[in-house]
Parts: C-alpha cells; sequence; structure tokens
C-alpha cells in the first residue's frame, strides 16, 4: 500500500507546483496589448474577411491569407497560412502579424483566442447575415483606421441594394428553390443569408421554416413547394454548362412543378452567392436577374 | 528458450526508450511548416512589441503540441492494453466501450450550444467532451453491472449500444446543425493537436504519467487476469479490485487525451499489439513500453500531420491510420507465429 500513497503523493506535489507556477499567469497577458498606430501587416483566416480588406483599402497590409482567398485576384498571390478550417498557427507567427483578423467559428474563434494568449491582436467578426455583413465591415474598418472606407463601402452597398429593391417590388414575390446538394436534395431555408439574398432580390423561399438551416428535403416537399424558380449555385466554380444539363435532367423527373415547366432552372456562379462578403450586391443582383429577366433585359451587368 | 523479464533487463529497455522517445521529440521539433533556427530562438522572446517569431513557434506553438502528442499517445496505448486485457479481446481498443461516441456527443453538444468561455485556453468542447466520455463509461459499467458481476459479455454489448445509441444522437444534432458547426465537429471527430497552455500540459502529464505508474503498479495482477479470471483468483489475485482500479484509470487517461486532441483512433489498437508482438505479453514491461511507443508513435504522425500538405493540415487520425496500418501488418506477418494471442 506504501507505494500507492508515494504515488497519489507525488501526484498531489506535481499539480500543486503547477497550479503555483503556471495557475497566477492565467490572469496575465490577457490584457490585449494597445495596437500599434498604424497597421501594418494583417492576417485574414477568411476569404469574404480577405475581401473586406482589400474594398477597405487595405489590399497591401495583408501579409496572410488563407488557401481559398482567390478574390480580388491579388488575394491569391498573397502568402499562405493554411486552410479556413485548419488554419496553420506556425505560419500565422511566421507573418509577424500586427493584427489576425478571424470569423467567429469555432476553428477560427479558437485560433485567435491562442494568438491573444501568446500575445497577438486578434480581432474575430462574425458573419452569419446580411446585418452582420455591415456591422463587420465596420468594426474592421474601426480597428485599422479605415472608418472613412468602410462606412463608404457599406453606404456604397445600402444604396445599391435599395436601388434593386425598387427595380423588383413589383408586388408579387417569385417562389424560389435554392438547390445546395442534389443527391441527396437539401435546400436553404430560411435562416440562412442566402434566403436574405432571395428576399432582397424581389424573392421567396419556397421552403417554409425548417429546424436544419439548410433542410433535405424529399420529392414530396418539392411537389409542394410549388416553386416559380430553381436556383442551383455550381460548387467550386467551373463548369457551368455541364452542371446546367446535369440539373436539367434531374429535375425533369418533377416536370409539375412551374420552374420545370416554365424551364427556369438557372444554374448559376456559386463564387458570387456562396460567401457573405462585399459582393453581396453583385451575387443578390445575379439572383434577380433569375427572378426576374424582363426587368433586366435592357439593363447590362 | 524462454527469458525471464529481469528488473535490469527492464529498466535498460525502458530506459533506451525514453531515449529514443527524447531524440525523436527534438527531431520532430526541429521540422514544421517554418524554419526555426535554434540559435535564434534562445536569444528569447522580444519585447511586447517586436515578437521573436522564432521563439514564439518554438517554444509557444510547436514544443507544447509535441508534448501534447507524446502524452496522448502514451495514454492511448496504455488504455489500450487495459482494455484488451480487462476484455479479454484484442479488438478492445481504449474507443469500444463508448468512450467515443459520448466524448463525441458532448463536443457536438458545445458546438451547437454556442457557448463562448474558455477555461486554462481550452475551448468548452474540451470539458464537455471530457463530462460526456466518463459519464459514458460510468453508464456503460453501470449496464455492465446489472448484467451481472463484470461479465465481459454483458460490459462489451452495453458498450456497443451505447455507443450506438449515442452515435445516433450524434448524427441527429449534426444534422440539424449549421454546416459551419458540422465541420467543426467533423475535425474535432478526426482528432486534432494544437499546441497547449503550460498548465494544461502540466495538468495533463500529471494524470497521464501518474496513471501510468499506477497500471505498472498492478501489471502482475493484469498478467494474471489476462488468463482469465478464474485462473487469477485461483493464483490469489483480488480479481474485483484489480478490474476497478485498471478500468477506472483506463477510462481516466483516455477522457484526458480526448478531451485534449478529439478522436485519435488506430494508437490505442496497434500500439499495443505491436509491442506484445515484438517483445511478448508480460505486462510489467507491455505497459510503460507500449506508453513510450504510443508517445513515438504519434509524435511521429502529428508531425507528418503537421507538415504532409503544408500549409494546410492534416488531422492527425487520418495520419495514425494511414501510417498505423501497413506498418501493423507488417508486424502482425513477421512475428504472429511467436506469439499465442493474449496469453
Amino acid at each position: 500500500m506504501n507505494k500507492w500513497l508515494w504515488l497519489l503523493l507525488i501526484v498531489t506535489c506535481w499539480m500543486a507546483i503547477g497550479v503555483a507556477v503556471f495557475g497566477f499567469r492565467e490572469g496575465r497577458g490577457h490584457s490585449s496589448t494597445p495596437l500599434p498606430d498604424r497597421i501594418g501587416r494583417i492576417v485574414s483566416l477568411a476569404p469574404n474577411i480577405t475581401e473586406i480588406l482589400f474594398a477597405i483599402g487595405l489590399g497591401d497590409e495583408i501579409v496572410g491569407v488563407t488557401l481559398d482567398s482567390d478574390y480580388p485576384s491579388d488575394a491569391a498571390e498573397k502568402p499562405k497560412v493554411g486552410t479556413f478550417w485548419q488554419p496553420d498557427i506556425e505560419a500565422v507567427v511566421a507573418a509577424k502579424p500586427d493584427l489576425v483578423i478571424t470569423l467567429g467559428f469555432e476553428q477560427q474563434k479558437n485560433l485567435a483566442e491562442r494568438l491573444r494568449r501568446i500575445g497577438y491582436n486578434g480581432l474575430t467578426v462574425n458573419i452569419e447575415k446580411v446585418g452582420d455583413l455591415f456591422a463587420a465591415i465596420e468594426k474592421i474598418g474601426a480597428e485599422t483606421n479605415r472608418q472613412r472606407q468602410a462606412n463608404e463601402l457599406t453606404g456604397r452597398i445600402r444604396a445599391k441594394l435599395q436601388r434593386l429593391a425598387t427595380l423588383v417590388d413589383t408586388g408579387d414575390n417569385v417562389r424560389v428553390l435554392w438547390v445546395v446538394q442534389r443527391e441527396p436534395l437539401r435546400v436553404a431555408g430560411r435562416g440562412t443569408f442566402v434566403n436574405e439574398m432571395i428576399e432582397l432580390a424581389g424573392g421567396e423561399n419556397a421552403i417554409g421554416p425548417t429546424v436544419h438551416k439548410y433542410p433535405p428535403i424529399g420529392s414530396e416537399q418539392v411537389l409542394a413547394s410549388y416553386t416559380g424558380v430553381i436556383i442551383e449555385p455550381t460548387m467550386g466554380g467551373g463548369d457551368i454548362k455541364g452542371q446546367r444539363d446535369r440539373a436539367l435532367q434531374y429535375w425533369s423527373k418533377f416536370k409539375y412543378i412551374p420552374a420545370v415547366a416554365s424551364n427556369r432552372v438557372y444554374v448559376i456562379d456559386g463564387d458570387k452567392v456562396s460567401r457573405l462578403g462585399p459582393r453581396l450586391y453583385e451575387g443578390t443582383e445575379t439572383i434577380a436577374r433569375c427572378l426576374r429577366p424582363e426587368i433586366f433585359k435592357n439593363i447590362k451587368q | 528458450m524462454k527469458q525471464l523479464l529481469t528488473p535490469k533487463k527492464l529498466a535498460i529497455r525502458v530506459g533506451s526508450a525514453l531515449l529514443l522517445l527524447a531524440a525523436v521529440m527534438f527531431v520532430c521539433s526541429m521540422i514544421g511548416t517554418e524554419t526555426v533556427s535554434l540559435k535564434a530562438v534562445f536569444t528569447g522572446g522580444g519585447t511586447e512589441a517586436s515578437i521573436n517569431p522564432d521563439y514564439v513557434i518554438f517554444f509557444r506553438i510547436r514544443l507544447p503540441r509535441i508534448i501534447l502528442a507524446g502524452l496522448v499517445g502514451a495514454a492511448l496505448a496504455c488504455a489500450g492494453v487495459v482494455f484488451q486485457v480487462l476484455l479479454r479481446n484484442p479488438l478492445a481498443d481504449p474507443y469500444i466501450l463508448g468512450i467515443s461516441s459520448g466524448a463525441g456527443l458532448g463536443a457536438i453538444i458545445a458546438v451547437i450550444s454556442g457557448f463562448n468561455w474558455t477555461l486554462w485556453g481550452r475551448s468548452p468542447i474540451a470539458v464537455f467532451a471530457f463530462s460526456g466520455a466518463l459519464g459514458t463509461i460510468w453508464l456503460v459499467w453501470f449496464i455492465g453491472r446489472l448484467t451481472g458481476k463484470f461479465h465481459v459479455t454483458g460490459l462489451l454489448l452495453a458498450g456497443v449500444v451505447v455507443n450506438a445509441f449515442f452515435s445516433a444522437l450524434m448524427m441527429f444534432l449534426t444534422s440539424i446543425a449549421k454546416s459551419d458547426q458540422v465541420y467543426a465537429t467533423i475535425f474535432w471527430l478526426m482528432g486534432n493537436m494544437k499546441e497547449g497552455d503550460f498548465l494544461v500540459l502540466w495538468i495533463a502529464a500529471g494524470c497521464v504519467v501518474g496513471g501510468i505508474v499506477a497500471l505498472f503498479y498492478i501489471g502482475p495482477q493484469l498478467n494474471a487476469l489476462s488468463f482469465g479470471a478464474d485462473d487469477a483468483r485461483s493464483m490469489g489475485v483480488n480479481v474485483a479490485g484489480t478490474r476497478i482500479i485498471a478500468f477506472g484509470i483506463a477510462a481516466g487517461i483516455t477522457a484526458v487525451s480526448v478531451s485534449l486532441s478529439g478522436l485519435i483512433g488506430f494508437v490505442g489498437l496497434v500500439v499495443p499489439h505491436g509491442v506484445r508482438l515484438v517483445l511478448g505479453p508480460d505486462h510489467r514491461q507491455l505497459l510503460p513500453l507500449s506508453g513510450i511507443a504510443g508517445a513515438i508513435f504519434l509524435v511521429i504522425a502529428d508531425t507528418l500531420a503537421r507538415v504532409i500538405v503544408a500549409p494546410a493540415q492534416l488531422p492527425v487520425g487520418v495520419v495514425t491510420a494511414i501510417v498505423g496500418g501497413p506498418l501493423f501488418l507488417i508486424l502482425l506477418v513477421k512475428y504472429s507465429r511467436k506469439v499465442n494471442w493474449l496469453k
């Protein structure tokens, strides 16, 4: 029994030493260091944050982006610090950033927190809804001394959306089924930013409120949705025509729903509508063009 | 020609294995996506205004991560040894009784609920996963007891059913979660290493090393148990007591490692078998050497995960399975004629 007592004693002492030596550091290091007057080196950990930074004139200050930051084309030239889901913390540190901007998702938030503990400045913004986007742009602007540019950017997007709203305001809303995946069939639900874009474009989600954000639905609901338009964004860019052929073939079995009967199945470039960023208006206009081609017949993109 | 395990021989083997572990850890700390110069590292951390990136990468990121990988590898391998002997089942691993799904369920609940606090730099996921793991193992143990006094089949079946039930709950929650939450959970389920806070490392080291030493204490009883409960009893072993201690410690260190790094498969299955195949089934030797071998294995696997698809990172669970599978098959073919399974 003696050896058990010794083990217990040693482990207890070990724990006590650990708490005594490292425990008190907890409070320290959390007071975030004040930002330098001029932020010269920024790491962006999400493609839409990269877009925001470029849009408010901070393109030159970016010293690291994730692999999927491909817009604007200059972003693709920047040094890479891992992927959106699996950022490489060593690469972030090696980029010697003054500021690291992340989204509020678990992996991202977690990385920002870890960097803060080491002594770096992190900024976490949530961009899940259209309202969040405007708030995030202004927050990033405030943190980087670019308030004016940020306010101009949000003002510009808001004005364009307003103009679009008056253009498409015809009293009746087009019903839209937004297909994110065909097998098994999954569509965008009401709680998504895509739903907001559809509404901004003068449409209405053909699917009612659901538990899921992107609910899987059966053929019965497809028929019941009585949708006037089906929109499929491409995944990972690329072959729009090929995907349209496959989409038409798939949807031909639902020939009783209005969208298929009147040949209104659209495949659009997913790049514009899959991230919530400064190109919000362009994405919304693309949707609006699918919903009401007659209005946009004479308007150039 | 059977050689007996003398204390001297054991000490030499454990000592040289520890040296090998230290060497592997040093080499791996030199490998990474960023090149770090040792000279720059030892110039210190720099000031708040200009942080020395070499120092930060080496001491605050890479080294803690390597130590963490070592601890998790050791814990999983030793827990694997114990579950294999307790359940008398060569397929047993630390997750066989549902720890994985319990921890996974805890993790996804933490992700979905979106709590926004940290405990020593660990997210709520770690805390929930730990509680989920321990809660599940207690539930399985409790159900197993109802089927009879530590009836191995009852325990295993209870584990399988609880596992299936919690997996179904996890799938339900995953299906209604937002896509980013789903991704967060999937990456957690594949096992992910990240650097730990010093205090977390220190406490984890205390738990894991203390647990392994305690298991080493009951090595002779475990040897007797591997012949079956009746034989062990006739040899004068306190079967029920040994089982409870071994089971509790193995579940505890597994829960600690799961909360630190998510679900890393394969280490707990392959490493104990590998060591057993090469060096024999004596638990006094099997436990410490499996622990060290598990640490070496996971440190190497994690280093590969860090650099193989740089600048992206792979979940370490992917690497352990890809590297561990073939390695284990080689050992199996080469040594299996020498070994009578679990005897």
